[in-house]
C-alpha cells in the first residue's frame, strides 16, 4: 500500500463512523429533550459542546430560554446537519468522506464506492435547514442505516489487507473519541471537580446516546461488583461502544501493520489508564483527569497510526 | 426477413447522412432489430423512463468527469444516451484489423524517427515536418522501448461518411482517455436493459482492463518477476481522474502521483508503507513535459527527477513512451496512408479523411479560398478546441482563422465538412438523429489488441458535429452484435 494512502483510508473509516455517531447522537438527544426527561439538565447546545464547538454552544445556551428554544434547536441542527461550512455538520463530514473515497478509490471495492456515492447524493439532497423533528428523525435513522450498509458491504467484499485494517482502526478510534466526548460533556461537565468520592452514574441519557441502555442492564445484572455507567463505558469490553472494546479492536487490526509495535505500545498505555484505576473510588476531579488523559492518548494514537516511520534511501535519490 | 419500421411513428433521418440504426427505408438495420422490437413492444415512452433510471444509476455509480470553469473544478455526471449504437461484428472484425494495422505502422514510424529516419531519407514524409515539430523530442533519439513499441495505448477516432464507410479522423497517441466510460456505459446499460442483453448477442467489452494489464506487464524490464505496475495521475483535480482511479482499481494496481515516486541509479521506486518498492512499468496519464523536470521543463517543479534517464537506461518502462506524440499530429496524420505502405507494404484497411496541409502553398490557397466549406483544425490541440467549422462560422471567425493560417501555416490542416453519420438519440423525450463518432482503444505490447467497439460520442445539439464531453457532447454504449453465429 502507498504510504500516503495510510492517512486517506484511516480518515475514510473515521469520517464514516463520525457520520453514524453524529446521527445517533442527534436522535438520542432529541428523544431525551422532547421527553423532558427527569434526569436531564441539558438543552440543545449540549450537542455542539459534545462535538467540540464550544463557542457557538455557549452563545446559544445563553439565549436558550422560553420561546427562543425552538429557534435554538433549529440553529443547533443547522450547525450539526445542513451547514456545509460547519466542520461538524453531517453534510461537511459526508463531503470529506466522499473526497477520501475518491483519493483511495483503487483500495476500496466497487460496491462500497457505490454505497458511499448513494449516501452522499442522498444527504446532499436531504440535509436542508428546515427539517421537521419527524423528518429529522427519519433522516438520522437513514444515515445510520446507510453507514451500517457501507460497513456491511465492505465486510463482505473487501480484501483483508492493510487498507482494511486501517479503515477499521479509523472507525474504532473515532468511536472511542466520541464516547469520551459524550462522557466528558454529558457527565463530567455537569459536575464540579471535587476531592470527594464521585457519585454513581446511571444516566439513561448518555447510554441512550450510545445505544446502550439494554446492554447496560445486562451488564449491571451480571457484575459481581458495584458498578455504574462510567465503569460500563470505559471498561466493559463486550459493549461495542466502550473504550475497552474500541482499543481491543484497534490493537487487533494493527497487528498486521509494519508499525504495529508503535501502535500497540500506545494502545497499551491507554488500556493501562482504564485498567489501573479503581474506578469506583475516584473523586470527580480524578475522573475529569482520567477522561482528559484518555482524550490526549487518543490524539497521540492517531498520530502514531498516521505517521509510520518508513525509511527511504533518499540520500541516493536523484533530485531536481 | 420481417422488416419493421424502426419507430412506429416514423423517424426522421438527417438527409444525406448514414444512420447507424435506421436504413434508408426507415426500417431497423439488422443489428438494431432487437431494439426496434423493444420499442414496438414497450412504446417510446418506456425509453424516457429507462433514461431516468439510467441517469440515476450513473449518479449512484459515481461515473463523472471534471470540467474546468473559471478556475473551478466541477464534477459532472457522465452523459449517456439510452439508445445504444449498433455495429455488426462482421464489419467490426475488418475495422479492428485496420486499427491494429495502423498502430503497428505508427509504432514502426516512431521507432524509425528516433533511430535511422529511413522514411525521412526516402522522402516519404518531409523531414522538416518531423524535425521541426515540438512533438519530436530530441532526448528520445537512439532509445529503444521494449518491442520497439512507443505508443502502447492508442485511441483512434473513427467517423462514418455518408456512404457508411469508416474513416480515421485522428490518432490519439499521447494519453488518450475515454475507455473507462466505454466500460461503465456497458455496466449501466446491462442494469437498465437486462432484457435486451438476454435477447441479442452483444459481444462483451469487459476484458479491456485485463488486456491492458497484460500488455503493461509485457513491458516489464524484469521479465519473470511479478511486475510492479502503477498508474501515474496528475491528481484528483485532473479532468480524467475518474478514469485514472477506475483503471487502477480494475487492474488492481496502485494509483500514484509524482510525489509517490523517486528515482535512484537502481531504478524507480514507490513509497509504500513497507518502504521503497521497485517500479517496473508506469502507465502514465501525464503529458511528456511533466514527466521529468531534469529533461523537459527545467522551470517546472512537476514531474519525477531522473525518471527520463531511468527509462532511457531501460530500468523502467513508460507507456506511452516519452516522445510518442510525434506521430500524434494532424499534419503527420495526412501521411499515415503512405506510412502504412512504406513500413508494411500494405494498403490501409481504413482510409483517412481527405486533408489539406496549410504548409503546402497550393493546398493553403485552396483552404483560404474555401474557409466557408472546410473544417480547419490546429495541428496540436485536443478536446475540440480551436476548430473552425466553416459552414457554421461567422465572417469574423473566418477572417481570424485566415490570419492565423498565414502567420503559422504548419500549425493548421483543413478537411471537408463531413457528413458524419447519425444515430437515434433521446432528446427531450423524442428520438432524433444526432451525429456521432467512435473511439476504439488499441493496445500494443508483446501482442496487439483492439477493444470490442469503443466509446461512441454523440453531439447532443441538433446538427452539431462537436462530440467532446467538455463541449456538450454525450455518449452511447456501442454494441458489437455478433452476426456470424
Amino acid at each position: 500500500m502507498l504510504l500516503k494512502s495510510v492517512d486517506h483510508i484511516f480518515w475514510l473509516g473515521r469520517y464514516l463512523e463520525r457520520l453514524d455517531d453524529t446521527a445517533r447522537l442527534v436522535n438520542a438527544t432529541s428523544h431525551l429533550l422532547i421527553d423532558s426527561h427527569q434526569d436531564t439538565q441539558f438543552s440543545w447546545p449540549i450537542l455542539l459542546q459534545v462535538l467540540g464547538q464550544t463557542s457557538v454552544a455557549s452563545h446559544l445556551t445563553a439565549t436558550a430560554i422560553g420561546p427562543e428554544v425552538a429557534k435554538v434547536e433549529q440553529e443547533v441542527m443547522h450547525h450539526l446537519i445542513s451547514d456545509p461550512q460547519s466542520s461538524l455538520s453531517i453534510r461537511y463530514t459526508c463531503t470529506a468522506l466522499k473526497y477520501n473515497a475518491r483519493t483511495c478509490r483503487p483500495l476500496i471495492p466497487r460496491d462500497m464506492f457505490e454505497e458511499l456515492n448513494s449516501l452522499e447524493l442522498h444527504l446532499q439532497q436531504q440535509c436542508s435547514a428546515n427539517l421537521s423533528r419527524q423528518q429529522r428523525y427519519q433522516l438520522m435513522s437513514e444515515i445510520s442505516r446507510r453507514c451500517q450498509m457501507v460497513v456491511g458491504v465492505l465486510d463482505g467484499t473487501m480484501l483483508r489487507s492493510e487498507a482494511f485494517d486501517l479503515f477499521n482502526i479509523g472507525r474504532h478510534l473515532e468511536r472511542a473519541d466520541m464516547t469520551t466526548r459524550i462522557m466528558d460533556v454529558m457527565v463530567l461537565k455537569q459536575l464540579q471537580p471535587t476531592q470527594i468520592k464521585r457519585p454513581k452514574f446511571r444516566w439513561t441519557s448518555i447510554l441512550n446516546a450510545l445505544g446502550g441502555v439494554e446492554s447496560y442492564q445486562y451488564y449491571v445484572a451480571h457484575q459481581a461488583a458495584d458498578v455504574d455507567a462510567i465503569d460500563y463505558l470505559l471498561t466493559y469490553a463486550d459493549f461495542p461502544r466502550s473504550i475497552a472494546y474500541c482499543l481491543n479492536r484497534v490493537a487487533a487490526s494493527a497487528r498486521g501493520l509494519p508499525h504495529a509495535g508503535a501502535i500497540l505500545q500506545q494502545v497499551k498505555q491507554l488500556q493501562a489508564l482504564i485498567e489501573d484505576k479503581a474506578l469506583p473510588d475516584l473523586s470527580t476531579e480524578q475522573l475529569h483527569q482520567l477522561i482528559d488523559h484518555i482524550q490526549t492518548g487518543i490524539t497521540a494514537l492517531h498520530q502514531v497510526i498516521c505517521n509510520p516511520s518508513v525509511q527511504f534511501n533518499t540520500e541516493q535519490q536523484i533530485s531536481a | 426477413m420481417h422488416h419493421q419500421q424502426f419507430l412506429p411513428g416514423g423517424y426522421e433521418r438527417t438527409p444525406d447522412c448514414f444512420d447507424e440504426l435506421v436504413a434508408e427505408n426507415g426500417c431497423a438495420r439488422a443489428p438494431a432489430a432487437a431494439i426496434a422490437k423493444f420499442i414496438e413492444k414497450h412504446g417510446p415512452m418506456e425509453l424516457k423512463r429507462r433514461q431516468s433510471q439510467l441517469d440515476q444509476t450513473i449518479s449512484t455509480m459515481g461515473v463523472c468527469f471534471t470540467l474546468y470553469n473559471e478556475g473551478q473544478n466541477i464534477d459532472r455526471a457522465w452523459p449517456l444516451d439510452v439508445m445504444p449504437r449498433t455495429i455488426p461484428y462482421s464489419e467490426w472484425r475488418k475495422t479492428s484489423a485496420g486499427l491494429t494495422q495502423r498502430l503497428t505502422a505508427l509504432n514502426l514510424f516512431i521507432d524509425d524517427l528516433y533511430h535511422d529516419q529511413r522514411i525521412l531519407k526516402a522522402g516519404v514524409v518531409p523531414a522538416e515536418l518531423v524535425l521541426e515539430s515540438k512533438n519530436f523530442l530530441a532526448p528520445c533519439q537512439g532509445k529503444s522501448p521494449r518491442f520497439g513499441v512507443w505508443a502502447n495505448i492508442c485511441g483512434t477516432d473513427l467517423v462514418r461518411d455518408e456512404h457508411g464507410q469508416f474513416l480515421v479522423l485522428e490518432d490519439n497517441l499521447r494519453v488518450p482517455s475515454g475507455v473507462s466510460y466505454m466500460l461503465e456505459n456497458r455496466t449501466v446499460m446491462k442494469r437498465v436493459f437486462p432484457e435486451l442483453f438476454a435477447d441479442s448477442t452483444i459481444v462483451p467489452v469487459d476484458d479491456y482492463p485485463y488486456q491492458l494489464w497484460k500488455m503493461l506487464a509485457s513491458l516489464s524490464p524484469r521479465p519473470g518477476d511479478v511486475p510492479c505496475i502503477v498508474v501515474l495521475t496528475p491528481g484528483i483535480f485532473n479532468s480524467a481522474y475518474f478514469e485514472h482511479s477506475y483503471l487502477a482499481q480494475q487492474m488492481g494496481v496502485d494509483l500514484v502521483e509524482n510525489s509517490d515516486l523517486f528515482v535512484t541509479e537502481q531504478g524507480v521506486f514507490l513509497k509504500t508503507l513497507h518502504g521503497a518498492k521497485r517500479v517496473d512499468v508506469i502507465y502514465r496519464r501525464v503529458d511528456d513535459i511533466f514527466l521529468d523536470p531534469l529533461v523537459f521543463r527545467k522551470d517546472s517543479v512537476l514531474g519525477v527527477p531522473g525518471l527520463f534517464q531511468a527509462w532511457a537506461d531501460g530500468l523502467v518502462s513508460i507507456a506511452n513512451a516519452p516522445g510518442s506524440g510525434v506521430a500524434d499530429d494532424k499534419v503527420i496524420y495526412a501521411y499515415v496512408p503512405q506510412i502504412i505502405e512504406y513500413y508494411l507494404g500494405e494498403k490501409p484497411l481504413i482510409d483517412n479523411v481527405e486533408t489539406y496541409l496549410c504548409s503546402e502553398p497550393a493546398a493553403r490557397g485552396y483552404v483560404l479560398a474555401n474557409l466557408d466549406k472546410l473544417v480547419v483544425k490546429p495541428a496540436n490541440e485536443s478536446g475540440g478546441y480551436g476548430i473552425l467549422i466553416g459552414p457554421r462560422s461567422t465572417e469574423q471567425e473566418r477572417a481570424d482563422m485566415a490570419k492565423a493560417i498565414v502567420e503559422n501555416p504548419r500549425n493548421f490542416i483543413a478537411q471537408p465538412t463531413l457528413k458524419l453519420s447519425t444515430a437515434p438519440t433521446l432528446c427531450d423525450g423524442f428520438l432524433e438523429p444526432r451525429h456521432l463518432d467512435l473511439r476504439p482503444f488499441i493496445l500494443q505490447g508483446a501482442e496487439l489488441y483492439c477493444s470490442t467497439g469503443g466509446l461512441s460520442r454523440v453531439a447532443l445539439r441538433k446538427g452539431s458535429l462537436v462530440v467532446n464531453s467538455s463541449q456538450g457532447g454525450g455518449s452511447k454504449d456501442t454494441w458489437i452484435i455478433n452476426d456470424e453465429v
